[in-house]
This record gives structure tokens, C-alpha cells and sequence, in this order.
């Protein structure tokens, strides 16, 4: 394959991964904390919906960014309310937020179908977007890719060399030993849940704002769920979450790319390839590590002390 | 305030759980230097009126005077800022984080941390009070010991002044626990206010400069260390009448071997001969984790042994589980016994029926009245109480919980008793039924008795047997008394 054609299937697998990012960050950092949220599909589509609705209003994308990061923080809140107070089963309130999210957005959205609004355009970096080969594919991609790569260092700053980090932490290992140490657990569960929650609302909002410009039902299309099975590849680490987007986000682009050029395969096999790579990747994580690093007290409530 | 003033006293404190008088005015005083032992059954309130101390549970009645002057813990917070600070029982610390980081969590300062000074800080202070330990180390890769030397840190490091310690020594080896003396004696002498909650008698004798009992909620004593002359005395105040804590036993003819083992190994054990022989108990002794239980495990038939070979009643392992007689064979009495050995939302005929089917069956139907007139037998032979065959397996005590296991295994006239931690957290009166009922079983019944509790071991065996690191050490005879003063050293690696 020559770069004419390598440098845009990569730039695009960047694109793509993008909004997979997003939404794998915001869910490391609630699992970190303890809860496990399976609504991020259901969040996203949300926060994609606000974010368009918002930009078509108010014609201001940045805006729309961030209060799709606010609605998402809403979703989760009711995971939090759901989990935290009335101590509700974990998997169970997480898939109805998924459900609940699809269901509103298809609903709230079916009368924007076809409509567009203005988002983000690419942003050439001077300098470094002139670079050969590199240049397009890392230095010429919209202002919300370079804030997702922000993002990284900054979660894993946070976790890693905070104090409120070394409490999350904590919560989401050994609630009980945090509580004895004077922590108030259920408030670093709450930040956990709504930062998660606005985080992953960002990525949808990438997908109406700068991957299509455009409302079609349906728009996350299982992004939500590779996120939740990226966090697991990823060991909870944001560095690897990093490359794990880029890297499912390049098979999207590259099965989308081999649609259009035309091959013999059925085109459904290659919508698969994602999802495929979804259990593979699953299945080599869990057999490489056993699930370690896993937050010990993932989906356990905490229960009150008498 | 006086220098007699103490550090923190508690006034008429009484806390009731519905009609549960869990405290009933209790007056206690902790002093600076001093180490105070709070000696009393499982139940007689000491949890309750430390989760009080610690902050998590408000008094009904009564106050708490820090230096002299009332104040109102409302939460933990409140407690930690009066310098109280606890051990629990099972250890407050995040496994998967470094010794610094537990020793540092929820402690305040800046925001962004900065890892070499904390570790430089937590190294400091534990030479300072020559605890040895590594600042750097993840705790899940710590010892018991060890483990518990971070909590011990982690309080000083907030300069705590009164330090509460949960029954700390049921997780140590006996050269452990002598160490963790050694260190409260230390800390004492620094100033520190000590609280030693513990029911092992010998320990609080040891170890106290006073000691004060609670027995059913109410304190019944509070006196100085040398006012008690006699363990049986201390005994008597913590069960309210005499007991005790020595059983006959007489010398059985051990007969027909009921268990062999030979060379057996696999991922947790190593290389393990053993034989027991009907008419005798094999107290095998050692810390939790040394592969007691992946031993038990495969004794049982819960896990298939790796290398050697196990034979049960003289049949090899595959076979004698593929056909399994219903009695006259092996019976399982496990540590845990509202998982394992009870389904804790069936009823106790149920649980009868878990084990014991044979006699209660026409064809594929159960008699479940039969079983029941059973269970109401076994109940009143048992002293189980309430003898209620209907009532669930939650509903009863740790200690007649075990009974009804005891009664229901015994019923099927076993030959091969493994029994595990059979005492574990049950009060002195049940303990004496359980170890009686295990000595009676010796008459017919090879007893491989698995234990933590040393003075357990010692009671009821003929022989014993100490397992580390997932070898057995060795094996001796009860009147070894040689062997027996080595045991802690045996628990701890080193060779006979």
C-alpha cells in the first residue's frame, strides 16, 4: 500500500477513534472509582443529541461541546441516584441507561433526520501540519482531537499523582478501608460517576459535531459498548486507552474505506470487523491478565454501617 | 487538665439496637502510657462501643470527654481529629496500593502529591519507632504481620494518641504476636493510650497494665492488671459463671486408618504425607493460607489431588468419591458456616436433607415429615437452640448454627471427621459443647481437626501436625512438650 493511500485511512482512523476515546476515559475514570456504568452507549447517543441540537440553535459549536459534556453528566447522574443512594444493581441500572439514552435521542431526534449543523473543521497546526506524512495525519484533525489527546495525561495525572486521584482510587479498591482513613466515599463515587459521565457525553458530542456534521438515528452505532470493553484492554490505563481507540477506530475506517472502494466481500461482514475485533481483543485481555488491575470493588455498592 | 487527666473517657454511655441493649451505661477511662485491655465474648457489646469510639455509631446516652472537655463525634473525621485511631480486625488497606499510599490516603496536604518525599517520610517514621518495613512495597505482597505494622503507621502518622487494636492477634504467628507486644509496650511507654480488645485470656493477662471486662453489654470489671490472679478468674467475670477451659480426654488405641496420604503435591502444596487412623484427632496447626485449605479441599473431594496419592477409607481417591455411601464414611464441617456447610435461607430440615437423604426418600419423593421429626431429635440431643426445625439457617447463632452442622454430620455416623476452624468466633460456653461433642466422635471417628487457635489444637489432639508454606513440617505426639514449645517457630519456616 503507498502513503496516498495509508496517510488518509490513518488520519481518518484518528478521526474515528476520537469519540471512542472520549468515552473510554470517562468510563476508566468511574470504574476507578467503583462503578461500573454500562449506560455509555446511552450517554453518548444523548450527549450527541444535545451537542447538535445545541449548535443548530446557537450556531456556537464550542458551546455545544460543552453542554453535551453536561447532559452526559445528567444521564449518569441517574446511574448515581440508581447505585450510590438507593444502592440498585450495577449492571442492571447501567443497561437501562442504554436503553433509556436510545430510546430518548431516537425519539427527541427522529425530526432532525437529514438536517446538518455547524460543528468543527480541521485545524492545521502551523508548522507541524506541514510536516510530511505525519503532518496529516496527526497535525491537520479538528480542535476536539487535540483536546481528547489532552485529556489523556491529564486523567492519568489525576489518578496517579493527586491526592483526590489517590482517593478515587481507594473508593473503587477497598471502600471500606477508605472510609476508615476519614474519606467520604460516597462523594469521590459521585465524581466519579458524573466526570465519567461528562466525558463520555464529549465523545458523542464529537460524532454530531465533527465526524458528521449531520443527525441520522442511531448514530453511536455500538461505539458505547467498545468503549466499555476497551477500559478492560486497556488494564484502566489511559495511556492504553489511547492507543486502543486509534486502533479499533483505524479498523472502522479502514472497513468503511474497503466498502467504498469495492471488494467482493459482503459489505455486512465488513460492518462486523469492529465488533469481531471487539470479543477478540476481549478474550486475549482477559487470558493475558486475568482481569488484573481491575478495581477490586467494581460494581460493589457500598452498603450502609449500622 | 491534670497530668492524671485522661486522654479520653467515656461517661454512661449506652447504645440500644431496637430492643437489643447492645451498651448499657458504661464508664471507662483511657490513660496516657497505659495499655487497657477490654476483655469480653462475642456479643457482649466491644464492637459497638469502639464503633462509638471510632466515631461511626452515636451514643444513645452518655458523652465522651477528649482531655477533659465533652465533645460529639458525628463521623470518623471527628474521631480521627481527637487522636483516636483503630486497628480493625480485618485490615483497612487497599491492596493493589503501596505501603506510602495506604499509609498517606485521606491524610490532608497539597493536592498534587509527591511520592519520594512520602516514602522518605514513612521511612522515617518507621525507623523512628523501629518498625521495620518497606515504603515501597505493594501491600498485597506484604505478611499479616506486616500488613498490620501499616496500620499501625498509618495511625501514628496522624499522631494519634489513643490507639484501639481489634483482636490483632488472631491473624499472627505467635513470634508475630510477641513482636506486635513488643511494639505496643513501646508506644506505651511513649505516651500512647492502648486499647487491646481480645477474648484469648493469656494475651490480655500478658499484655495489660489494666484490664476491663464487659459481659452482656455492661462493664463487670475494671481493675489494674495485678488484681487478677488467675486466668479462671478472668474467665469467670468475662462468661458470668465458672467455666472450664480444660476437657478430659484419655488416651484412645487408635485402630483402622481412615485416611493416607502419600507424597501428594500440586500448586499450593508440597510433597504431604499424612495418616490418620480411627480413634484419634490430628490438630494440623499453621497461619491461614499455608495450604490448609487446598489440603482440606482435596481431603474432601472439592479439588483433585495433583501428584501423590489419597486414599479415604482405604479406597483411592477417584473411587471412593464416585461412589460415595451415604454414612459410615466421610463428613465435612467447614470454617464457613453460613456458605458452605448451610444454605442460610433454607430451613434447618432442609439443611438436614442437604447431606443426609438416605432413610427420607420413597423413590424420587423426599419425606419431608420424616426429616423433620428427625431434625427436632437431633435439636434436643444437640442442645440446639431454638429447637425450631422450621426456622432458616440465618436465624440461628454462630454457635448453634454449628451444632445443627455438627449434629447433621454426626447423624450420618462418619468415620473421617474433617472439621475446620470448628470454635471460630463462637463464645467460650459454645466452644466447651463443640470440643465435647468432637472428643465424644473420637470413639468411633478419625478427627483431622484444622485450626488457628494453638490452645485449641492442644486441647483435642493426639497428634499434631504444623503446615507452612504448604508443606507439613511436622507431625508429633500431643505429650511432645519438647516439640510442642518450637510450634511458633514451626508456623513461621523454620525446620524442627
Amino acid at each position: 500500500m503507498n502513503t496516498d493511500l495509508l496517510v488518509p485511512l490513518l488520519a481518518a482512523a484518528i478521526q474515528s477513534g476520537t469519540p471512542i476515546l472520549f468515552a473510554t476515559l470517562g468510563e476508566i475514570l468511574t470504574e476507578k472509582s467503583g462503578v461500573l456504568n454500562l449506560g455509555v452507549e446511552g450517554i453518548m447517543i444523548v450527549g450527541a443529541l444535545a451537542a447538535f441540537v445545541c449548535a443548530k440553535l446557537t450556531g456556537n459549536p464550542l458551546l455545544a461541546f460543552a453542554l453535551a459534556g453536561v447532559a452526559g453528566m445528567v444521564i449518569a447522574a441517574g446511574h448515581g441516584v440508581v447505585c450510590l443512594w438507593f444502592l440498585g444493581n450495577q449492571v442492571v441500572s447501567g443497561l437501562a441507561l442504554t436503553i433509556f439514552g436510545l430510546g430518548l435521542a431516537d425519539y427527541l431526534g427522529t425530526p432532525l433526520i437529514g438536517q446538518t449543523a455547524p460543528g468543527f473543521g480541521k485545524l492545521s497546526i502551523p508548522g507541524l501540519g506541514a510536516l510530511p506524512i505525519l503532518g496529516p495525519i496527526f497535525f491537520q484533525q479538528d480542535l476536539l482531537v487535540y483536546l481528547s489527546v489532552g485529556v489523556v495525561p491529564l486523567l492519568w495525572a489525576f489518578l496517579n499523582k493527586t491526592r483526590w486521584g489517590l482517593n478515587l482510587r481507594a473508593v473503587g479498591e477497598h471502600p471500606e478501608a477508605a472510609a476508615a482513613a476519614g474519606i467520604d466515599v460516597l462523594r469521590y463515587r459521585w465524581a466519579g460517576v458524573l466526570g465519567g459521565g461528562f466525558l463520555v457525553g464529549l465523545g458523542g458530542a464529537y460524532l454530531s459535531l465533527a465526524y458528521t456534521h449531520l443527525w441520522t438515528s442511531g448514530l453511536t452505532a455500538g461505539r458505547g459498548w467498545i468503549a466499555v470493553a476497551l477500559v478492560i484492554f486497556a488494564f484502566w490505563r489511559p495511556g492504553r486507552a489511547l492507543l486502543g481507540a486509534y486502533l479499533f477506530g483505524g479498523v472502522m475506517a479502514f472497513q468503511l474505506r474497503l466498502q467504498a472502494i469495492g471488494t467482493h466481500v459482503p459489505s455486512s461482514l465488513l460492518l462486523m470487523l469492529p465488533y469481531a475485533l471487539t470479543v477478540i481483543v476481549l478474550v486475549f485481555a482477559s487470558w493475558k491478565s486475568r482481569q488484573a488491575n481491575a478495581p477490586a470493588a467494581l460494581g460493589i455498592n457500598i452498603e450502609p454501617q449500622d | 487538665m491534670t497530668a492524671d487527666t485522661p486522654l479520653i473517657s467515656l461517661e454512661g454511655i449506652s447504645k440500644a439496637f431496637g430492643a437489643v441493649r447492645a451498651n448499657q451505661d458504661i464508664s471507662l477511662a483511657f490513660r496516657a502510657g497505659r495499655i487497657k485491655s477490654l476483655l469480653g465474648e462475642n456479643g457482649a457489646g466491644k464492637s459497638t462501643l469502639m464503633s462509638i469510639l471510632a466515631g461511626r455509631l452515636q451514643p444513645d446516652q452518655g458523652h465522651i470527654l477528649v482531655d477533659g472537655q465533652h465533645q460529639v463525634f458525628r463521623s470518623t473525621q471527628d474521631a480521627i481529629g481527637a487522636g483516636i485511631g483503630m486497628v480493625y480486625q480485618h485490615f483497612m488497606l487497599v491492596e493493589a496500593m503501596t505501603v506510602t499510599e495506604n499509609i498517606f490516603l485521606g491524610y490532608p496536604g497539597p493536592l498534587v502529591i509527591d511520592p519520594s518525599r512520602m516514602e522518605n517520610q514513612v521511612a522515617e517514621l518507621a525507623a523512628q519507632v523501629s518498625l521495620n518495613i518497606d515504603p515501597r512495597a505493594r501491600v498485597a505482597d506484604l505478611s499479616m504481620g506486616e500488613k498490620q505494622r501499616v496500620e499501625i503507621l498509618k495511625l501514628l502518622f496522624r499522631q494519634n494518641r489513643i490507639l484501639i487494636f481489634d483482636e490483632p492477634t488472631a491473624v499472627l504467628t505467635p513470634q508475630e504476636s510477641e513482636q506486635l507486644f513488643e511494639a505496643l509496650r513501646q508506644l506505651a511507654a511513649q505516651g500512647k493510650a492502648i486499647v487491646f480488645i481480645s477474648h484469648k485470656l493469656d494475651e490480655v493477662m500478658a499484655l495489660s497494665d489494666e484490664i476491663a471486662v464487659l459481659h452482656k453489654g455492661a462493664v463487670v470489671a475494671d481493675m489494674d492488671a495485678d488484681q487478677i490472679h488467675s486466668k479462671a478468674e478472668l474467665a469467670q467475670l468475662m462468661v458470668g459463671r465458672e467455666v472450664i477451659l480444660q476437657v478430659e480426654r484419655d488416651h484412645l488405641e487408635a485402630r483402622q486408618r481412615v485416611l493416607n496420604i502419600a507424597g501428594l503435591g500440586d500448586d499450593a502444596l508440597k510433597d504431604i504425607d499424612l495418616e490418620l487412623r480411627q480413634g484419634e484427632i490430628l490438630g494440623l496447626v499453621g497461619v491461614a493460607g499455608n495450604g490448609q485449605k487446598p489440603l482440606v479441599e482435596t481431603i474432601c473431594g472439592l479439588k483433585r489431588p495433583g501428584r501423590g496419592t489419597v486414599r479415604l477409607m482405604g479406597q483411592d481417591w477417584g473411587s471412593f468419591f464416585q461412589r460415595r455411601r451415604w454414612d459410615g464414611n466421610l463428613a465435612y464441617i467447614p470454617e464457613d458456616r453460613q456458605g458452605l456447610a448451610t444454605c442460610r435461607n433454607l430451613s434447618l430440615t432442609d439443611n438436614l436433607l442437604l447431606t443426609t437423604r438416605r432413610g427420607f426418600t420413597v423413590g424420587p419423593w423426599l419425606r419431608h415429615r420424616q426429616a423433620e421429626a428427625k431434625m427436632e431429635e437431633l435439636a434436643a440431643q444437640f442442645n440446639i437452640n431454638p429447637p425450631n426445625p422450621s426456622l432458616a439457617a440465618r436465624q440461628l447463632s454462630g454457635g448453634n448454627l454449628q451444632k445443627m452442622v455438627i449434629a447433621r454430620e454426626f447423624f450420618r455416623r462418619p468415620r473421617l471427621i474433617v472439621a475446620e476452624q470448628p470454635t471460630q468466633g463462637l463464645d467460650i460456653a459454645a466452644t466447651e459443647e463443640v470440643w465435647r461433642l468432637l472428643l465424644k466422635a473420637r470413639d468411633r471417628a478419625g478427627i483431622l481437626l484444622v485450626t488457628g487457635d494453638l490452645a485449641e489444637a492442644l486441647a483435642l489432639s493426639d497428634r499434631l501436625a504444623v503446615m507452612f508454606d504448604g508443606r507439613i513440617v511436622d507431625t508429633f505426639a500431643a505429650e511432645d512438650s519438647e516439640k510442642i514449645g518450637r510450634i511458633g517457630l514451626m508456623m513461621a519456616g523454620s525446620s524442627p
